[in-house]
């Protein structure tokens, strides 16, 4: 082991503080001690990567195994990365400043598609070749999981191992049994072999994709027998008992989320159809009270925090919110730690919920009604209805909330411009009902209105469904109409959500896009000031070169139910034929109900225990 | 209410966190030591907490002051031990005394520091080599100009830190310069140890990288606190 000397380094860049470590419960230990060394990486920034909560538990729960050790690595700011590149400083870890080549195992988290050219500076920056074919059994073994790990076949060529679902119990699984094949001398080869008996563990190079002459498909051949038709997820069942990071590293620097965090629960009920997150974590697991409570104060006490957030995908879901919530507010007044409750669903108690913690200062509210019309939200069951949304802001603003904030799709399915209207004209009558109800400030009162590009995703009811072409219509359109006094309008710039929707539902071949991309400098893609058009556009010229078609054909093209799709090899839990009935209700604009009050047949029930079944039905 | 400093060493790659960054550090140190600050009043309340001086992003130091009040009157030993407790590594706690409740604020008691200078003296951009480095010249100017941005203005002022500069001592090893100093560091007078060594560069007509420097704050001088 090595470790690198970056002093020189720290003094000429903007922020240092983002590649020493040595946080507050930062754990260090001994390489030579340990079995597996493993590196893991966040393709972006430290305060994005530092805010993501997945990396503490893993980190966590990796350290405290005796034979592994887990150090973090972050993609470097574009500054240090110049200064790396000029003097020759290999990426390195935080924890020893050992370059990341060294360890045993590099793994990222992929959490959004336009962190992979980062991740592919990031292999190049370690010094590590960039083709899991080119690479010898003297560089690391790169793994990957995240969300975006449920379409692998992108990264499929730079990976060698993934490792789709939760990784509580899989990643130290399979960093152990990674340690006993390099203790014994065997081959990676034979590890490999081994490892896919793990749940949870992908690994492409046992699969070999066959393509029509359209480029779709053909079948997924298998080139070693042992290796499993299709990869089921990994998952924990009992959160309760999977261990929680209690002691958190705490930051130095101001990183983007920085508050103590404590996850509820995974998964979510509700089932609208464009969201991949409420598919893939299926079924829903909560975190007992008790247990929620315990890791609150031993957090809030361990990090010195003085705000605190809840983790889950729908808060006011939680099956014992009400006393969840007045405990925890207790908790943090006693403590002077202050708490936000993100995505309630706002019902009385919640208001006065919020009216306590936020006695002082309001901040602002949010609604997330996704689409402008009732017909339109029919489309992706999202039961939320304008009456839910207008006596939900009466409310706020009786009780002197001055600033509401709405969250928008655009380019769903089955969208038209009624849809759109739908959307200037709920802010609209926002601002109409504040001024009739003539509450002290009402002046002051505005709403910010913020616009989305859909992007299709896979294992969602909409993985066969196009992309839009007309964003940028679109935005001009309701650009106009957004032109309403005290209504703030944002929207998304589409050339990302156009990227982001190629590598959502991409194939292997989307690999060499990616790549080129990086070749011609693309990194930090989602930053406007680092996006190159210039770059990308190269990128796809190469590939329709090299394939005969450009990149819209996994943009904008609808997919029939019979093809077969990339990500066909991850078994997200639900079945397909699940997902097929929900495309089928959706064209009619047929909802289906929260799984809380019936079963709706996912089918994750036939090999999991999902506790929320039904339970108010 | 009780009122109390503290003395702490900042090393390491710790120098790397900047005076903001310190303040939401020592907020949360004391929370997680379980020592409850006092807050001030209104609708943002902040704890009451203090820097007498504020440490340039680089610098490490081997005794900066911080003041605070408690809610509850502790012994001060049982405070150094318990935040000695919670510090991570770099961050050192030396000393914490009792302060009269009323009293003036160590911002305003600071009155100079002293600082230790290396500086790896690059012989071809410098022209000469460090020991042949005219020091007692360059001490002997008649002003010793720097350009100094002022606040808010854009352009920088030329100002004159000769009468800044209370105490110097120098010793030239290997093309390094060591320096020992002491600087008006107050709010009457103050002056940066940067300013100190662009003015270095500027008398052999060179510029001197931040690289080449290593600063670490040794002590500090309080007007009328029993150190
Ligand atoms: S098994 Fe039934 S209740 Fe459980 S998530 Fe699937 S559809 Fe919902």
């Amino acid at each position: 082991m090595s470790t690198i000397h970056i002093e020189s380094l720290l003094k000429k860049v903007e922020k240092p503080g983002r590649y020493i470590g040595g946080e507050f419960n930062e754990i260090r230990k001994d390489h030579a001690a340990a079995g597996t060394t493993f590196a893991f990486a966040f393709p972006d920034l430290y305060e994005i990567g530092m805010s993501y909560m997945g990396m503490q538990i893993l980190y966590n729960i990796i350290n405290h195994e005796e034979s592994l050790l887990c150090e973090r690595v972050f993609a470097p700011a574009v500054d240090m990365e110049k200064l790396m590149r000029e003097e020759g400083v290999p990426l390195f870890a935080l924890e020893s400043k050992t370059p990341v080549r060294e360890f045993d195992v590099l793994g990222f988290t992929l959490q959004y598609e336009m962190s992979f050219t980062n991740m592919l500076n990031m292999l190049d920056l370690a010094g590590i070749p960039l083709h899991a074919d080119e690479r010898g059994a003297d560089a690391p073994l790169i793994i990957a999981g995240g969300p975006c790990a449920y379409d692998p076949e992108p990264l499929a060529d730079f990976v060698d191992v993934f490792l789709i679902g939760d990784g509580e119990e899989s990643l130290p699984a399979f960093l152990k049994l990674y340690g006993e094949y390099k203790a014994a001398g065997k081959s990676r080869k034979a590890f490999l072999q081994e490892a896919v008996k793990i749940q949870g563990v992908y690994v492409p190079r046992f699969y070999e994709p066959v393509y029509n002459e359209d480029g779709t498909l053909k079948e997924v051949r298998k080139l070693y027998d042992g290796a499993p038709d299709r990869v089921r997820k990994a998952m924990v069942q009992e959160l309760d008992l999977a261990e929680y990071p209690v002691k958190p590293l705490v930051p130095m620097i101001e990183i983007v989320q920085d508050r103590a965090v404590v996850e509820l629960f995974r998964g979510c009920t509700r089932g609208c159809r464009f969201c991949q997150a409420g598919m893939i974590y299926r079924p829903v697991r909560e975190r007992s009270p008790e247990k929620i409570f315990a890791i609150a104060d031993q957090v809030t006490k361990n990090t010195g925090q003085d705000e605190m957030t809840l983790l889950s995908l729908s808060t006011s879901d939680y099956s014992h919110f009400e006393e969840m919530a007045t405990d925890l507010i207790d908790l943090c007044t006693e403590r002077h730690v202050g708490l936000s409750l993100p995505s309630l669903r706002l019902d009385s108690f919640s208001f006065k919920v919020l009216n306590e913690i936020q006695k002082y200062r309001k901040s602002g509210l949010t609604f997330a009604p996704e689409a402008g019309t009732q017909r339109l939200r029919n489309v992706i069951n999202k039961n939320i209805t304008e009456e839910n949304i207008f006596s939900s802001v009466r409310q706020a603003i009786e009780l002197g909330w001055k600033h509401i904030k709405f969250y928008f799709m655009m380019g769903l399915p089955g969208e038209t411009l009624e849809d759109l209207d739908g959307i200037a004209d709920i802010a609209q009558r926002v601002m109409q009902l504040n001024r009739e109800m003539h509450v002290a400030g009402s002046s002051r009162f505005n709403v910010t209105v913020s616009v989305s590009n859909f992007v299709p995703k896979a294992h969602t009811p909409f993985q066969w469904a196009p992309q839009d072409a007309d964003f940028t219509e679109k935005h001009d359109y309701l650009s106009a109409k957004m032109k309403i006094k005290g209504v703030s309008f944002h929207y998304h710039d589409d050339p990302v959500s156009r990227l982001e929707a190629v590598f959502a539902r991409g194939d292997r071949r989307t690999g060499y896009f990616l790549e080129q991309a990086w070749k011609n400098g693309c990194k930090f893609d989602s930053w406007s000031e680092n996006y190159s058009a210039e770059g990308w556009q190269k990128a796809e010229d190469a590939f329709r070169e090299k394939y005969g078609y450009g990149t819209d054909f996994y943009r904008t093209r609808e997919r029939s139910y019979e093809e077969v799709l990339p990500w066909d090899i991850v078994d997200c839990g639900v079945s397909k034929a699940f997902l097929m009935r929900e495309m089928e209700k959706a064209k009619e604009a047929v909802t289906t109900d929260d799984c809380r009050i019936r079963c709706n047949g996912c089918g994750v029930n036939t090999w999991a225990k999902c506790p929320l079944e039904g339970i108010h039905g | 209410m009780a009122r109390y400093y503290l003395v702490f060493s900042k090393n390491g790659y710790a120098v790397y966190t900047s005076h903001l960054d310190m303040q939401r550090f020592f907020k949360r140190a004391f929370a997680r030591a379980e020592i409850e600050l006092a807050f001030s009043n209104g609708f943002n309340p902040h704890p009451k907490m203090s820097f007498a001086q504020p440490l340039s992003l680089g610098y490490s130091s081997q005794s900066e002051y911080l003041e605070f009040q408690t809610k509850e009157q502790m012994p001060a030993e049982q405070i150094k031990s318990r935040l000695a407790e919670v510090m991570p590594e770099g961050i050192g706690i030396l000393r914490c005394v009792q302060l009269p409740d009323n009293g003036k604020s160590l911002a305003a008691m600071c009155v100079a520091a002293s600082y230790r200078i290396f500086i790896r003296w690059d012989e071809d951009e410098m022209g000469c080599r460090a020991d042949k480095f005219d020091m007692r010249g360059f001490l002997d100017q008649k002003e010793i100009l720097v350009l100094k941005r002022m606040k808010k203005k854009k352009e920088p002022k030329e100002i004159d830190i000769k009468s800044k500069i209370r105490e110097i001592e120098w010793a030239a090893q290997d093309n390094i310069i060591i320096m020992s100093t002491k600087l008006d560091a107050g709010s009457d007078s103050n002056l940066s140890p940067d300013l100190l060594i662009q003015a270095i560069g500027r008398y052999t007509g060179a510029v001197i990288p931040p690289e080449n420097v290593e600063i670490s704050r040794v002590d500090m001088e309080l007007d009328g606190l029993n150190q």
